[in-house]
C-alpha cells in the first residue's frame, strides 16, 4: 500500500481525534446521541468492507480511487490533500487515521465537463469505511461532483471530501444519502476556493439512524462566490446535525447558506449556521436563510445561527422560521378541491423546492423529490 | 332534478363568539350574475369563507346548499369538488409549488380524468393569453413575489381553468388599475359565453360599483353589519355609486 499517511502521521491523527472537541451545542431536549462518546468502530475492518467507483469521467481529468491518486499522482494530490480540512475538524481526524478508501478527482485548466463525475461509495453489512474524496480543480476548470453512499444495514461511515480549486474555476459538490435506518455516517466537506472561484456544496441527509455533516467554506481570495444548500428530514427516530460554516477571511466576496429541513415522529433535527467575517474582511456579501417544517408533536429541529462580523463594510443577512404548515395556505389548496392530505404533501415538497433547485441532474433532483414525498406520507 | 342554485338561507356565523352574520338569506341561479356590495367590516368577506369552508368561522345556524347538496356538511375540498370556486382577496403565497402543477391538480380534483397534461397546458396558454398573463407566469412559484395585480390575474386564471358552477369574487376588482379590471371582466365575460360557464352563478362582492360598469349584474345585495338590508337591480348599485352607504344605512334603519 503506498504511503498515503505514515504510521506515525495516523497515530498523530488519532490522537487530534481524541483531543478535539466536536465543537457541536450541548444535546437538546430530545437529543439522545452526544457526538464526543460515539461508538465509532474503528477497529472494526475496514479494508474489505468498502468499495469506491467512479463513473462519468471523461478522459480528459483524472478520476482514480485514493491510492492510486498516491503512487501516480502524488504531487497533483499533495496540493489538495489535507489542503481543505482544519484542526477543528474532530471527525476528518479520524477518517485520516484510517484514510486508504477514496477517489481522487483533478480537473486541468479551462477543461469544462458537461456531464457530473459520480463517486460511489459501498460499505457491507455491518462494515465501517472510511471514504475520501479530494477534488482538484485547476484555473477556469469546470465540473460537478455526485457522491452517493450505498450503504447495507448496520454500516459506519466516517467520510471528508475535500474540494481545493485555482482561480476562476467552478465546482459543484452534491452529496444525497438515502441509508439504512440503522446506518451512521459522519461527513465532513471542506472547500478552499482560489480567487473568483465558485464552489458550491448541495448536501441531501435523508436516511441513516444518525447524520453528522459538516459544511465548510474558508474564503481566502477576494471574488469567490460560495454557496452552500442542505436539506434534510428525520423521520422515526432518525438524528441529523449540520454544521455549515462559511468563513469570510477576504473581503469582496459572497456567500449564500440555504437550509431546508423538515422533521416528523420522532425525528430530532440540529443545524448550526456559522458564518464568520474577519475584521480586514471588506465588502463581504453574506446570506444565510433556514427554515424548519414541524410535522410532528415528537420531532424537534433546533436551529442556531452564528454570525459573526467583524468587518463594517459588509452586507450579511440572516433570516430562520421554524413552525407548522400554514393552515391558510392548506386552506387555498382545498378550496381549490385538492384534498387536505394531498394539499399537505404539496405544501411540504414545495418547502423543499428551493434547495432540490441547488442539486445538479434533474434525475437526482427527481430522487429527492421521490424520497421527500415517501417521507412526508409515511 | 334536485333543486338548483346557490342558496343561503338564516345563515349565521360568528368568528371567536361574536355574531358576523346575522341570519342572511340569498339565492344565486345559475347563470345569473348577484352583486353582493356594502361598506367595509359588513360581513361580505365573511359569508365567502364561511361558504369555502374556512375553519375559522363558525356556523352557528342557518343552511346553505349548492344545487340541492348540503354545502356546510362537506370539507372544503368537497365543496369545490360540488362546484363552488372563490376568488379570494388575499391569496396565500405557496412557494415551491409550481402554478401549472397546482393548477392541474386543482383542475383534476374538480374535474377528474377529462384532460391530459400537454392538453391541460395549451387550455392554460389560452387563457392566460385572454388575461394577459406572460407564459413566464407558468414557471413562478404560486403567488410567491407576486403583485396585487398578478395575483388577482392567477384568480381569474383558476376561475377560467376550473368553470365551476358557482363563483364568488371576494373583492377581486379592489386595488386594480383600468386595465386589470377590464382582463379580469373580460375573464368573466368569457366564461359566461363558453360552454363549461354558460351555466355559473356569480356573486361578486364588491366594495365600489367599479367591474358592475364591465358586467351587468341581474341582482344587487347590499349587506350592512351582516344582514342584507335591500336587494334590487343594478340601478341599485348606481345609486350606491352616486349617494354612498350611509343613505342606505338610515333608509334601512341600519344600526351604524
Amino acid at each position: 500500500m503506498p504511503d498515503l499517511l505514515s504510521a506515525q502521521e495516523r497515530e498523530t491523527e488519532l490522537r487530534a481525534f481524541a483531543r478535539t472537541r466536536s465543537g457541536r451545542e450541548k444535546p437538546g431536549r430530545y437529543w439522545k446521541i452526544d457526538l464526543e462518546t460515539l461508538e465509532t468502530g474503528a477497529n472494526g475492518s475496514t479494508g474489505a468492507a468498502g468499495r469506491v467507483e467512479i463513473e462519468g469521467a471523461s478522459p480528459r481529468v483524472i478520476a482514480c480511487d485514493l491510492e492510486t491518486a498516491a503512487r501516480d499522482h502524488a504531487e497533483l494530490l499533495a496540493r489538495a490533500f489535507r489542503r481543505a480540512i482544519e484542526p477543528q475538524h474532530k471527525f476528518a481526524h479520524l477518517a485520516l487515521a484510517h484514510a486508504g478508501l477514496g477517489a481522487f478527482i483533478y480537473v486541468c485548466a479551462d477543461c469544462a465537463l458537461d456531464d457530473p463525475i459520480v463517486v460511489r461509495y459501498r460499505a457491507a453489512a455491518g462494515g465501517t469505511i472510511f471514504p475520501y474524496t479530494v477534488v482538484l480543480a485547476e484555473r477556469g476548470a469546470q465540473v460537478t461532483i455526485v457522491e452517493r453512499l450505498d450503504l447495507e444495514s448496520g454500516a459506519f461511515v466516517c467520510g471528508v471530501a475535500e474540494v481545493v480549486t485555482g482561480e476562476n474555476a467552478e465546482v459543484t459538490y452534491a452529496s444525497a444519502q438515502f441509508a439504512p435506518p440503522d446506518a451512521r455516517i459522519v461527513f465532513t466537506r471542506a472547500a478552499r476556493p482560489g480567487r473568483d472561484a465558485r464552489i458550491s456544496w448541495a448536501s441531501a441527509e435523508l436516511g441513516a439512524q444518525l447524520s453528522v455533516s459538516d459544511l465548510t467554506v474558508a474564503i481566502e481570495q477576494p471574488g469567490v462566490d460560495a454557496k452552500i444548500a442542505a436539506l434534510f428530514f428525520p423521520t422515526g427516530s432518525q438524528h441529523v446535525d449540520i454544521v455549515s460554516s462559511v468563513d469570510h477571511r477576504s473581503g469582496d466576496a459572497t456567500s449564500e447558506t440555504l437550509i431546508k429541513s423538515a422533521a416528523a415522529g420522532r425525528g430530532q433535527g440540529r443545524y448550526l449556521g456559522n458564518i464568520r467575517i474577519a475584521p480586514h474582511a471588506q465588502h463581504s456579501d453574506a446570506s444565510l436563510r433556514d427554515d424548519a417544517l414541524l410535522l410532528s408533536q415528537t420531532a424537534h429541529i433546533d436551529s442556531v445561527p452564528a454570525l459573526e462580523i467583524a468587518a463594517n463594510e459588509v452586507k450579511a443577512y440572516h433570516g430562520a422560521t421554524v413552525g407548522a404548515l400554514d393552515p391558510e395556505s392548506i386552506f387555498y389548496m382545498t378550496s381549490r378541491g385538492i384534498e387536505r392530505n394531498e394539499a399537505e404533501r404539496m405544501i411540504a415538497l414545495g418547502f423543499f423546492e428551493p434547495a432540490i433547485d441547488r442539486f445538479p441532474t434533474e434525475s437526482l433532483r427527481e430522487e429527492l423529490r421521490a424520497a421527500l414525498q415517501a417521507k412526508v406520507t409515511a | 332534478m334536485a333543486e338548483s342554485g346557490l342558496k343561503i338561507s338564516d345563515l349565521r356565523v360568528s368568528v371567536e363568539g361574536n355574531e358576523i352574520l346575522k341570519g342572511i338569506d340569498l339565492t344565486v341561479e345559475a347563470g345569473k350574475v348577484h352583486a353582493l356590495m356594502g361598506p367595509n367590516g359588513s360581513g361580505k368577506s365573511t359569508l365567502a369563507f364561511s361558504l369555502t369552508g374556512h375553519p375559522h368561522y363558525d356556523v352557528t345556524a342557518g343552511r346553505a346548499s349548492l344545487d340541492g347538496e348540503d354545502l356546510l356538511a362537506l370539507a372544503s375540498d368537497k365543496r369545490a369538488r360540488a362546484g363552488l370556486f372563490l376568488s379570494f382577496q388575499y391569496p396565500a403565497a405557496i412557494p415551491g409549488v409550481k402554478v401549472p402543477n397546482f393548477l392541474y391538480a386543482a383542475r383534476q380534483a374538480v374535474r377528474p380524468g377529462e384532460l391530459t397534461p400537454a392538453k391541460f397546458r395549451t387550455l392554460l396558454l389560452e387563457k392566460m393569453d385572454v388575461l394577459g398573463m406572460d407564459p413566464s407566469f407558468l414557471g413562478r412559484y404560486l403567488n410567491d413575489g407576486f403583485s396585487g395585480g398578478e395575483k388577482k390575474r392567477l384568480e381569474m386564471l383558476q376561475l377560467a381553468v376550473l368553470a365551476p358552477k358557482y363563483a364568488i369574487l371576494d373583492e377581486t376588482d379592489s386595488g386594480l388599475d383600468v386595465d386589470a379590471l377590464k382582463d379580469v371582466a373580460d375573464t368573466i365575460i368569457a366564461l359566461r359565453a363558453s360552454n363549461e360557464g354558460r351555466d355559473t352563478g356569480f356573486l361578486i362582492i364588491t366594495h365600489y360599483p367599479r367591474i358592475l360598469q364591465y358586467i351587468t349584474p341581474d341582482v344587487v345585495h347590499v349587506m350592512i353589519d351582516g344582514r342584507i338590508v335591500k336587494t334590487g337591480g343594478a340601478d341599485l348599485a348606481q345609486r350606491i355609486e352616486s349617494e354612498g352607504y350611509d343613505v342606505l344605512r338610515e333608509e334601512t334603519g341600519a344600526l351604524a
